[in-house]
């Protein structure tokens, strides 16, 4: 056998032979080796002592009122969420599939008004000035709306006189 | 190998029984890890009434984790995988500053030993009470992953695989973290030989 520790992997055979945790075939094979390797000897020995002291080393048992406690805790947890959906209940069993459409709903009309606005970027000063208003413009665009003004006034007079 | 583990764990059937509302399953469940969970806790923060808190935690994070469960690893890895973080989180989180206080003041959380049928000698248990805080003491000293694998592998029997499913780490790093925090307990420890 190739001494355990010439590699940590291989020295794993020694800490769980401290710990009696390897095969009786291993263990035979690391015996022997024992016999002949001083240091994997003391090493051994070292870690059977320490696996007695931490085998010294007993936790306290557990409260009896444990399962009790934890039982408790999840009655509450239940509780809360049962006192949470007290209200919505009748309304999400009788129309659960219009409610969770209409959440579906909201929730894609959220991700879309959270989507940034897009920023126009800043113009160059040459667009700027093909894209300025001309006063031919200004004078169409006031033509437009009188003519918009007037027909709304003629739409209105046609509707009151049907009314009578 | 974990996954495959996992289709035999008769633990991961339990939880998904308890997702299906089996409420008797959970109650199976608590039964047999509540100790081994609480006990590896105590010896990780070395508190009971703190342990016995964090073991509340871990189960009824498990509870409610049962509509999302997939049992994709052992059971148990998922199990200690949640103590070993509420553990960590709670030493990090300064109650362990009270760990030292606890290390000399809580020994009224030992148990009550039964040595053959007489009663220790006064001698005897103050041998043992100073033996046992030394333990505790190069047990606490060790860094925090050191102590969980060192826990895991001595008092829960786990394979080297299992203490690294539930670590998050390699097998050969649990090797590792194990043989150097061996080293140091054996530097503290092996004079109790």
């Amino acid at each position: 056998m190739k001494c355990p520790m010439e590699t940590r992997e291989s020295a794993g055979f020694l800490l769980a032979y401290g710990a009696g945790k390897l095969d009786a075939e291993t263990t035979a094979l690391l015996e022997r080796h024992m016999g002949v390797c001083q240091a994997c000897r003391e090493f051994a020995g070292h870690q059977r002592a320490v696996s007695a002291a931490l085998d010294a080393w007993e936790a306290p048992p557990v409260s009896a009122d444990f399962d009790r406690r934890l039982y408790q805790r999840i009655e509450k947890e239940v509780s809360w969420w049962d006192l949470l959906t007290r209200p919505f209940r009748p309304m999400l069993v009788r129309q659960g599939l219009p409610v969770a459409a209409a959440a579906c709903i909201m929730v894609m009309a959220g991700a879309l008004l959270q989507r940034p606005a897009t920023v126009e970027p800043a113009a160059p000063a040459e667009s700027a000035q093909l894209e300025s208003v001309q006063p031919e413009q200004v004078e169409h665009a006031l033509d437009a709306m009188q003519m918009l003004s007037d027909f709304s006034h003629q739409v209105r007079a046609a509707a009151n006189e049907s009314e009578m | 190998m974990e996954g495959a583990a996992a289709a035999l764990d008769y633990d991961a059937e339990l939880m998904l029984r308890v997702q299906q509302g089996d409420g008797a399953s959970f109650g199976v469940l608590l039964g047999k890890h509540r100790s081994s969970v609480v006990h590896f806790l105590y010896r990780m923060v070395q508190n009971h009434a703190v342990a016995e808190e964090l073991a509340q935690e871990v189960f009824l994070r498990v509870y409610r984790s049962r509509s999302t469960y997939e049992p994709t690893a052992k059971f148990t890895t998922w199990l200690f995988r949640i103590a070993t973080h509420l553990a960590l989180n709670s030493l990090r989180d300064g109650k362990n500053e009270r760990l030292q206080e606890h290390l000399d003041d809580d020994t009224g959380d030992l148990p009550v030993r039964q040595v053959s049928d007489r009663r220790p000698s006064v001698e005897q248990t103050m041998v043992y009470e100073v033996k046992l805080a030394e333990i505790r003491q190069a047990v606490a000293a060790l860094p925090e992953k050191q102590r969980a694998a060192v826990l895991m592998h001595k008092y829960e029997e786990m394979e080297y695989t299992q203490i690294a499913g539930v670590l998050s780490c390699s097998e050969s790093a649990v090797k590792s973290l194990l043989f150097r925090a061996y080293e140091t307990l054996r530097k503290r420890l092996a004079h109790m030989a």
